[in-house]
């Protein structure tokens, strides 16, 4: 057991933070979020400079073969910047369906102008009945010649509005929540059929409803096998859990540090909040839930790379966990922040909305309770 | 004791439902028209526009069950818009401790909601910590006016009021709650400077206010000087107990799990979930014992009374509750909570649960943090002494 980084991976987070310091303040996050289309290219194609958006594709495209321990190394800094760029659309959900789905010969056309920065991917995989589960899907797609029809609208799809591809979950046989016949398309937001209606998040980053009407997909767009999509849709959707909650533990980190920091220069009653009994026991509160967050968030990542029996258990642990923690986290930032921490002018509330965010992505503390228990 | 209402609490709760039904707001109405005359109208049942008023000041002198029949039936009906500065804050303290003259001067237009009020308390130095405030009021040299200096925040709608009741400084030689004077002045004029401040939700209620060399008439000042902390601090109480919210609290429940029964979970409802399922029971299990706490303190002020420090519990109660439903909602919410901008998106209640849920954030900080509540419980109400700090 061993939990030092190697001397790669300390290179690749000392790097990152450097980024993050540099080119996230809050000031200029606003700033960016503000724009469209709610990310900076910019600092995207430093990204893909960086090698940041190879690093876990295969050395067969002149990636880096990295794993989700690279990953969570890179979003748990990406968590305490709040960073816009859509890494876990691309990245994270899209890069890995088309590598557990694409043939080689979408692989080697799309792969390397993702790491170039010059393709972007996303996963459209809710669905409004849905609640959290991925294998709901009504969305159909019927087969037509030589071709599939797709009729349905795909739901909050991260960074849609700009994406050139969607990969999208179907329905082509099987009931409504039938695990079987459910099928990935790689599909082009151009062709005909497709709305794309893209709206902000709460947490200042970017959604969209794909709606899909009489789109004719090409058979060739199917990712991995017809009717067999539930299983590479759930190893992204454990991908994305992954790398939302190190995103989270980055969060939360500055959450309660920015706490402990704003209680001991405020003064009320003659004395700094940080005098206050009550107070210091809720940040050692705060500070011991998110050293319990970071201890599941390792557990979970290992136990996925390594490919434990325990891995999927696990997520679920760690999802809940980092969804309830995160807003306890929040909650308290805000509450001893005081009235300043209610405005947009501090940085609190703003980390407090992107976890309210996560906890409502890929299932929700409650929803991965129940999974774990099940 | 008894939990019957009497046949005379049945037909006063018959009549109070008769009203609201016959007055409530149709649509083609002018909206303002139909609030003033709302207003009058209840001023004709005898005091029913002013209900926690005094007898003497018009007031209609119910009993606590009548009070309660009357929470409980508004919470439900649609009935006007209305402030609580003036109405429920400022008008006891002027009740109490204001001239015959500033009574003649300030109430009608109160009960009329002819003029605005804002609540000039918190400062940036002084949250929790009220007595530590700074805004300065020094009395010219002939004696006639006071001049203000300084600088609020976090006053509620600041931007729409037309008066201010104001906590300022006169003397800072003693302890920190003498010295204190509660001075009454106008908003729109020379000096006053107001500056929104946004929220977490987006929205714009709180604001910073500045005030340079604002001259206040003697005339204005309510009860003797450096003694305001005295007549701020019953006020207050009745702030707690107006933001516990309990009547609000059980209308929105009941909203939530019909909002929580659309929502389709499985073959059945979010309802049917049941972690979802025993924190809407747990919540409905809290309101049921807040409620009749509100009515024990009612009881227990019925005398006219300030409400004392039973009110902190309430406020606490009531404001965790509050922020427990909106939590609720934007689970109800689901992906779509995290939608946000002007674009419908998913089941109509998630947007507004996600706002109404960080707004919500901020009842427990503001009218005394819940931790201040707490201390307030601890000190007055269990005798607790410390050497503490506050």
């Amino acid at each position: 057991m061993n939990f030092v980084l190697t001397e790669e991976q300390q290179l690749i987070q000392d790097s990152v933070a450097r980024f993050i310091q540099e080119n996230y303040s809050l000031e200029q996050r606003q700033e960016i979020a503000a724009t469209s289309p709610g990310f900076s290219e910019a600092h995207w194609q430093t990204m893909a400079e960086l090698g940041w958006l190879s690093l876990t594709l295969p050395g067969d495209f002149e990636g880096f073969d990295g794993n989700q321990i690279d990953t969570m190394l890179i979003m748990e800094q990406f968590g305490k910047g709040l960073v816009l760029e859509p890494y876990l659309a691309n990245n994270v959900l899209g890069t890995r369906v088309l590598l557990d789905g694409g043939t080689d010969e979408v692989k080697k056309d799309l792969i390397p102008r993702i790491a170039a920065g010059e393709a972007q991917l996303t996963l459209g995989y809710a669905e409004e009945q849905a609640g959290y589960d991925l294998h709901d899907v009504v969305t159909r797609a019927q087969r037509e010649g030589d071709g599939f029809t797709v009729n349905g609208r795909k739901s909050m799809v991260l960074h849609a509005a700009t994406a050139d591809y969607i990969i999208i979950s179907t329905r082509t046989s099987g009931g409504q929540a039938d695990k079987e016949g459910i099928t990935l398309f790689l599909l082009d937001p151009s062709l005909e059929g497709v709305t794309v209606t893209g709206f902000p998040t709460v947490d200042g980053l970017q959604a969209a409803e794909v709606e899909l009407n009489n789109v004719t997909i090409p058979a060739d767009a199917i990712l991995g096998e017809e009717g067999a999509g539930f299983g590479i849709l759930q190893a992204a959707a454990i991908d994305g859990i992954l790398a939302i909650c190190a995103e989270a533990v980055g969060a939360m980190e500055i959450l309660y540090k920015d706490t402990v920091e704003y209680t001991q220069e405020r003064e009320q009653f003659d004395h700094p909040l940080s005098d206050f009994q009550v107070l210091q026991h809720r940040m050692v509160d705060m500070f011991m839930e998110y050293e319990q967050c970071k201890s599941l968030l390792y557990r979970a990542t290992l136990e996925v790379v390594q490919q434990g029996a325990d891995a999927i258990r696990t997520v679920h642990a760690l999802k809940h966990f980092v969804g309830k923690t995160g807003i306890m986290i929040g909650e308290n930032a805000v509450q001893l922040h005081g009235g300043m921490g209610m405005t947009e002018e501090l940085r609190v509330g703003h980390y407090f909305k992107r976890l309210l965010v996560i906890d409502a992505q890929f299932g929700n503390a409650d929803y991965h309770l129940q999974q774990f228990a099940a | 004791m008894d939990i019957d209402l009497s046949p005379e609490d049945l037909a006063f709760q018959d009549e109070v439902r008769s009203f609201l039904a016959d007055n409530a707001y149709r649509n083609g109405d002018d909206y303002n028209k139909w609030r003033l005359n709302w207003f009058d109208l209840a001023q004709d049942k005898g005091g029913w526009d002013v209900p926690k008023w005094p007898v003497e000041f018009g007031g209609p002198g119910w009993t606590p069950t009548q009070h309660y029949i009357w929470e409980k039936e508004t919470a439900t009906a649609q009935v006007p818009w209305d402030l609580p500065f003036g109405l429920s804050m400022l008008a006891p303290v002027l009740m109490n401790y204001g001239s015959e003259e500033q009574q003649k001067r300030f109430l009608p237009d109160i009960r009329a909601r002819k003029v605005n009020w804002c609540q000039g308390y918190s400062e940036p130095g002084a949250g929790s910590d009220l007595a530590n405030l700074k805004t300065r009021a020094e009395i010219s040299e002939d004696g006639t006016h006071y001049v203000v200096n300084g600088t609020k925040i976090w006053t509620t709608l600041a931007h729409i009021a037309d008066w201010i009741f104001c906590l300022t400084r006169t003397d800072d030689s003693g302890k920190k709650q003498e010295g204190i004077t509660f001075l009454l002045f106008p908003m729109k004029q020379e000096g006053v400077e107001v500056k929104p401040i946004i929220t977490l939700g987006g929205a714009h209620s709180v604001n910073m206010v500045h005030f340079t060399d604002v001259k206040v008439p003697v005339e204005n000042r309510v009860g003797e000087e450096h003694k305001g902390w005295t007549y701020a601090k019953g006020l207050l109480q009745h702030e707690r107990t107006g933001l516990a919210g309990i009547s609000r609290s059980i209308v929105a429940l009941a909203k939530l799990k019909e909002q929580a029964e659309s929502v389709k979970r499985g073959n059945g409802s979010l309802m049917d979930d049941p972690a979802f399922r025993s924190k809407v029971a747990e919540l409905e299990v809290d309101l049921m014992a807040a409620e009749f706490t509100e009515l024990r303190s009612l009881a227990a002020a019925a005398g006219g009374n300030d409400p004392g420090p039973e009110s902190s519990i309430l406020k606490l109660k009531g404001t965790e509750i509050q922020q427990r439903i909106q939590k609720l909602t934007v689970e109800a919410g689901g992906i779509y909570s995290a939608a946000w901008g002007p674009l419908p998106v998913g089941p109509g209640f998630a947007r507004g649960g996600m706002s109404g849920y960080l707004a919500s954030r901020a009842y427990t900080i503001y009218g005394g943090a819940s931790e201040v509540q707490k201390d307030v419980i601890a000190k007055n109400v269990l005798g607790i002494k410390t050497g503490g700090n506050s």
